[in-house]
């Protein structure tokens, strides 16, 4: 791809504060249109590459294009093609929801925003448009602030955390309002602690830990980088050991009477094990029986050696 | 410039909506005039007084009332000079009385009639201050007259104010109370919200926004000055409604004075929100500037009512030249300093505050 298709570019960058590296020479690349999620444990240096690659922040050392600008040389110009939301947002807590994001319409002079009630209706305060900030729940100053952050109909829009707080409702709203955002050709980076969130929402994602980018991919890759097989399980009083010998099982264990069974090759294990039912040569019916992937949660899991909410 | 005015409008609004503010910052200087006002008159203290003494007399009689309130106003420091000259020092407020003895005191004493002897007093110094000093003069000329043969009484008092109109305590107090109004507008009314604004991360969000600093800066700057006209507006009308205070300067001067002691005091809660990281830290440095600056700076009381070892505390803070400023354009105090000194002491504050404040200020 050519420069221009990055929406971000970002090379080694490194933020030291006192004795810790926050950020030990990460790089990466969003492609426009992407929707890019980083995860990492708190501390990971997450926020802080982000609010580099905003312009919040100075880098130590290491190179910054966002849509084609150079940071921080270009950061004002920067700033009015982007979209901001923050982890933590305690907005003038006495405006109304209406008030403050005519408010930040006005910090746009010349671009070409969108209309504050459109704003309202694509994050469902509609019934909260003259509440004062101060008097809003979390999950609705959530979507306040994921609001303001898309004022200026950005080009390039950064979501820190965007669901936390949200009820699953809520959070699926939203989950929609990305989608809608890349439908419209927005590029979103976006951070999470919901591993579910990134596998619904990200085409890429980079794990981070200890200020360095550790693992980088679509979740699929790298769940199947990680996770070849698939897991089958069902209920057998019987035990596992009867199902060994099957097509693609590459181990079988057995817990409280519940077998799975890891294949690496799911239609012929499913085969087989359709088979021998039918035959009735072992075990009784296949009740609870289910098939699911290793997911991110566990690809996360054995990259930090730690769950991401910890 | 449209930032500036929806950022200017989005302020007022946080204020008017922020009742525990608006008391604060509106309702408590006017509480100050009625409850002094109201209860106080005067204040005690008797310093040592500058005297001009001026003995017109070429007689026996004039020399000798001169030795005796050299012998018997002790508390009295004693200058000459001619009457112009002690007038004016009188105005300008570098001495507290002027004593005429006139021409014909001898001769008048000695035809058995009366010589008035002249007083020039500056009753903007307090009216208790006036009533000290007359009641000392009396007692010495008192005492001259028993000294003399005869039945009528050889000597009488005329004082002379001057000022044209009368001082009153409330004039006193109006100008002061301004003053301290703008003061804590500056203090409470900027450090304290602007640390919380940067503590909350509201500083911080406006900052991933395109919109420049100084945008931020000149409407908070405005929205200030704004709510201290306000505050002038209402003491004002309270002084002259209720306690039939006269201004005696021009109004634009007063403006002048009062955009000017704000910005002053502005730019301190710049500096002072600039050092304190967390809002409790800016509570407790505009609590520990605003005590000393509300009683030290001639406020309340006049300046002369103050102990001589804390002048130099007293002329280091600011408020002492705003209060001083405004009580001399608003109802025609007398100076404690020239005019241009009190202007010039403010212009550098405020300088100063904002140079330091600009260099160490976070916005996260």
């Amino acid at each position: 791809m050519s420069n221009e298709s990055w929406a971000i570019v970002a090379e080694d960058l490194r933020k030291t504060y006192g004795q810790t590296k926050a950020v030990d020479g990460i790089s990466l690349k969003v492609a426009e249109g992407e929707i890019f999620g980083m995860l990492g444990p708190n501390g990971a240096g997450k926020s802080t590459t982000i609010e580099m690659i905003e312009g919040l922040r100075t880098a130590d050392s290491g190179t910054i294009t966002v849509l084609g600008l150079r940071q921080p040389r270009d950061a004002r110009a920067i700033k009015m093609r982007i979209g901001i939301q923050l982890q933590t947002t305690a907005l003038y807590p006495r405006l109304t929801v209406t008030e403050l994001l005519d408010l930040f319409h006005t910090f746009y002079p010349g671009r070409t925003t969108i209309p504050t009630d459109q704003l309202i209706e694509m994050v469902d305060l509609g019934e909260k448009r003259t509440t004062r900030s101060k008097n809003l729940s979390g999950g609705q100053r959530q979507r306040l602030s994921v609001a303001l952050a898309l004022v200026n109909d950005a080009d390039l829009v950064f979501l820190d955390e965007p669901t936390t707080g949200m009820d699953p409702q809520a959070r699926r709203q939203l989950w929609d309002v990305i989608r809608d955002l890349q439908r419209r050709g927005k590029t979103i980076l976006l951070t999470t602690h919901y591993l579910e969130e990134a596998e619904e929402l990200c085409d890429r994602v980079a794990i981070i830990d200890h200020g360095r980018i550790i693992e980088m991919g679509s979740p699929e890759e790298l769940v199947h980088r990680y996770f070849n097989e698939i897991a089958i399980s069902f209920r057998d009083p019987a035990g596992g050991d009867a199902y060994r010998t099957l097509e693609g099982v590459t181990h079988v264990s057995t817990e409280d009477g519940r077998v799975t069974l890891y294949s690496s090759d799911v239609p012929h294990t499913m085969a087989g094990l359709l088979s021998q039912q039918n035959g009735g040569g072992v075990g009784t019916a296949l009740r609870d029986l289910s098939v699911h992937n290793a997911t991110l949660e566990d690809v996360f899991l054995k990259l930090t050696g730690r769950a991401l909410r910890d | 410039m449209n930032t500036i005015r929806s950022l200017y409008v989005a302020s007022i609004k946080e204020f008017m909506r922020d009742r525990a503010a608006i008391i604060w910052t509106l309702a408590f200087p006017l509480i100050f005039i009625v409850l002094f006002g109201v209860i106080f008159n005067g204040n005690g203290g008797a310093p040592n007084y500058t005297v001009g003494l001026i003995n017109q007399d070429n007689g026996p009689y004039g020399t000798a009332l001169v030795s005796a309130f050299k012998k018997y106003a002790a508390s009295f420091k004693f200058e000459t000079g001619s009457l112009d000259a002690e007038l004016n020092k009188l105005k300008q407020g570098q001495t507290d009385m002027v004593i005429v003895i006139p021409a014909d005191t001898s001769q008048k004493i000695a035809q058995k009639q009366t010589a008035t002897v002249q007083m020039y007093d500056d009753p903007s110094k307090g009216q208790s201050d006036s009533q000290i000093k007359q009641s000392i003069v009396q007692a010495v000329m008192q005492g001259f007259s028993d000294s003399l043969p005869g039945t009528v009484t050889p000597l009488a008092l005329q004082t002379n104010s001057i000022l044209t109109h009368k001082y009153t305590y409330v004039d006193f107090l109006v100008p002061g109370i301004l003053a301290m109004a703008l003061m804590q507008l500056g203090l409470f009314g900027t450090a304290t919200p602007l640390v919380t604004l940067r503590q909350e991360q509201v500083l911080r969000r406006l900052g991933a926004t395109p919109l420049p600093r100084w945008h931020l800066l000149a409407s908070q700057v405005l929205m200030r000055l704004t709510i201290a006209l306000v505050q002038t507006g209402l003491i004002l009308a309270l002084s002259v409604w209720v306690f039939k205070v006269q201004i005696q300067g021009s109004i634009l001067a007063v403006l002048g004075l009062v955009v000017l002691g704000a910005v002053a005091f502005v730019s301190l809660g710049y500096l002072v929100a600039a050092i304190s990281k967390t809002v409790d830290a800016a509570n407790g440095i505009t609590s520990a500037v605003n005590f000393p600056m509300m009683f030290l700076s001639g406020i309340f009381f006049p300046l002369a009512a103050l102990p001589i070892f804390l002048t130099p505390i007293v002329r280091a803070l600011p408020l002492t030249y705003l209060g001083d400023a405004l009580r001399q354009v608003l109802t025609g105090g007398t100076p404690a300093f020239p005019i241009w000194l009190d202007l010039a002491v403010l212009a550098a504050w405020t300088l100063v505050c904002s140079l330091v404040a600009v260099r160490l200020f976070k916005w996260e």
